[in-house]
């Protein structure tokens, strides 16, 4: 649908009885996709429902017994959830990117999948917004962020950018809709592709900026964290896209060319080199001086958070090397390399969080409470020596309904919206 | 005008009786401590570093450092945690929190910032302390007040008058004739962190 030659795009919206008979065309379209969906999809959003009904529960009772049911304290006081906000932020960049770059530049696009691709990042972004919502202590008082808002914090930039970004993402959508039935014209279709390009780039940079700003903490303070993030994101963006639209394909809901495919494929390539290769600047930069940075190296090679490390690497490699080799671009097996990528991008978003708290600059003994470290009888190498942070299985149980959530919010758009590619596609 | 701390950890003797008295004096809920003696020395607390008979023990009592820059302040997303213009007391509105706990992942100095994990509760089953101090609330993050109460009231902290050493002092750190000020003037000392350009307001005089 990306490409231009398409004739959604291509007539202006203004060539009346054009559009009007299209208009009936989709709408035609637009009542088969409705009715999409066989016993499958309902079970699966009924399932969603559930999990999503029993992680509210769980929320409720984290807030009345206390986040002291959680493995967060004072000396690592975010855990699961920050790291599933960073996940999803940059899950729901690739959607997006993909859509729009070829809408933005005008050059051909992946053939069909860019309003599913769109709804992926809608409910990636909605997903991103609960996790910062249950990590909360007094989500009551979240309506003080636009009372009292100090526009000078990067958590107020992310919370607006965000926002921001989910509803354009909706707009973006809607707009694509119409622009297919000839109700949006070229050009506006265009300027908001490139509106929302700019702002799921800037998305990425601030929730970066939430640690990267953060000179206190040596493994988060690097300038090279906002392009990190990009890379991370578009990364497992283009992972997500590739599962999802091999997903629906299989299941019958749209027809997709294997030469997007591996067009999107060979793009996923290009993707985990980069954000290797910052990875590798990151480290070297870190570890050559040999002072404290050469800590943080150690902790991610060979001390605690290694298993993430080494999962990130070589998870990544592999798909690089799947994407790279044209014998073993299949179906399968890119669906097998993509998820070994979203799963090295969440080993990075544990790393990065964990390791924040990891290496503490104050690391003197004194007093220890239960409230400072769920280890706090075991001395500063109990708390410091194995991963400083680990969720209990209520933060698992919250975490899940949240995810259930973003998953709900998918399939329902699949159900209910016109998304399939058109005929023109 | 600038309030600050000067502590002498030549007369420091890690008695702990700084923080307890700060225990009291706010009505600190149990296992929560604003205020901790920490041990410059080995693995565990009391414990010297080295070999005998070259061994090394000293004391820091570390709490928020009420910097003049400070990091907690800039990332709050409501202003909860702010700065006092007038005396530069880095101050925390309880009302106010969110409980993001971004100014924890802010603030270089490890364990300062206290986040209420459950509903505070108290070893005596009653309120004890001051009657003016602000009520302790679950999930919200505080910190030393530097004992705002007291000072309306003419009153140097709680950890001042109690230290048996007279290891603590307390004063403004922009009048030159303060005891702070001239402590400083004439002794060696070093500040936490001070790579982090936070500017703190504690000094201790080593």
């Amino acid at each position: 649908m990306a490409d231009f030659s398409s004739g959604a795009v291509l007539d202006d919206d203004l060539d009346l009885s054009a559009a009007q008979g299209r208009k009936k065309a989709r709408a035609a379209a637009g009542a088969k996709a409705v009715s999409w969906g066989g016993r499958g999809l309902n079970v699966a959003i009924g399932v969603s429902a559930v999990v999503v009904v029993a992680g509210l529960v769980l929320w409720a009772m984290q807030l009345s017994g206390g986040m002291v049911q959680t493995g967060m304290r004072n000396l690592n006081s975010w855990g699961l959830y920050i790291t599933s906000f960073m996940f999803f932020v940059g899950l729901s960049a690739g959607g997006l990117i993909i859509s729009s770059v070829p809408k933005a530049f005008g050059v051909a696009g992946f053939g069909g999948i860019s309003k599913v691709a769109v709804m992926s990042s809608i409910a990636c972004t909605v997903a991103a917004i609960g996790m910062v919502v249950v990590d909360l202590g007094q989500p009551a008082r979240l309506w003080e962020l636009f009372a009292y808002s100090n526009l000078g914090s990067p958590l107020m930039w992310d919370i607006l950018v965000l926002g921001t970004y989910l509803i354009l993402s909706c707009v973006y959508l809607w707009a694509q809709v119409r622009a297919e039935a000839g109700k949006v014209s070229r050009t506006v279709l265009r300027v908001i592709s490139v509106v929302a390009l700019v702002c799921a780039v800037l998305v990425h940079s601030v929730t970066a900026w939430i640690f990267g700003l953060q000179a206190g903490r040596e493994m988060w303070h690097t300038a090279l964290l906002a392009p990190w993030f990009v890379s991370s994101a578009l990364v497992c963006g283009t992972a997500l896209v590739i599962c999802v639209a091999v997903a629906l394909r299989g299941a019958g809901y749209l027809k997709w060319e294997q030469a997007n495919l591996v067009k999107l494929a060979k793009l996923l390539g290009a993707f985990v080199m980069v954000d290797l290769y910052f990875f590798g600047c990151d480290l070297l930069t870190e570890g050559f001086p040999g002072g404290s940075g050469l800590e943080v190296v150690a902790m991610l090679t060979t001390g605690p958070l290694a298993p993430y490390f080494w999962v990130e690497i070589i998870g990544c490699a592999a798909c690089a090397v799947i994407c790279f080799t044209p014998a073993l671009r299949r179906g399968g097996l890119l669906v097998v390399g993509s998820l070994l990528a979203i799963a090295g991008i969440f080993c990075k978003r544990v790393q990065l969080l964990v390791g924040g708290f990891q290496l503490a600059n104050l690391d003197m003994p004194g007093p220890l409470t239960a409230m400072q470290h769920p280890a706090f009888d075991m001395g500063l190498s109990g708390i410091y020596g194995p991963m400083v942070y680990w969720p209990t299985p209520l933060e698992f149980g919250v975490t899940l309904g949240v995810v259930a959530l973003g998953v709900l919010v998918f399939l329902l758009g699949v159900k209910l919206l016109p998304l399939r590619p058109t005929d023109g596609e | 005008m600038r309030y600050g701390f000067a502590i002498d950890t030549k007369r420091c003797i890690g008695c702990h009786t700084c923080a307890v008295a700060c225990r009291y004096e706010n009505n600190l809920p149990k296992e929560v401590w604003w205020n901790r003696i920490m041990t410059e020395g080995g693995e565990y607390m009391d414990i010297p570093v080295g070999e005998f008979p070259n061994t090394r023990l000293s004391y820091l009592p570390v709490a928020c450092q009420h910097c003049e820059n400070p990091a907690c302040v800039k990332v709050c997303p409501v202003g909860a945690t702010y700065k006092d213009p007038e005396t530069g007391i880095v101050r925390q509105d309880y009302e106010k929190c969110i409980g993001c706990r971004m100014c924890m992942a802010a603030c270089p100095y490890t364990g300062v910032r206290s986040f209420n994990w459950e509903e505070p509760a108290y070893y005596t089953g009653v309120a004890f302390g001051a009657a003016d101090i602000p009520v302790h609330e679950k999930h919200v993050v505080e910190k030393c007040t530097m004992c705002w109460h007291r000072q309306a009231k003419g009153d140097q902290p709680a950890c001042i008058d109690v230290c048996p050493e007279r290891a603590r002092h307390w004063g403004d750190l922009d009048d030159p004739e303060s005891e702070v000020s001239r402590l400083i003037a004439s002794r060696e000392y070093k500040q936490l962190l001070p790579e982090e350009g936070t500017k703190p307001s504690v000094y201790y005089l080593v």
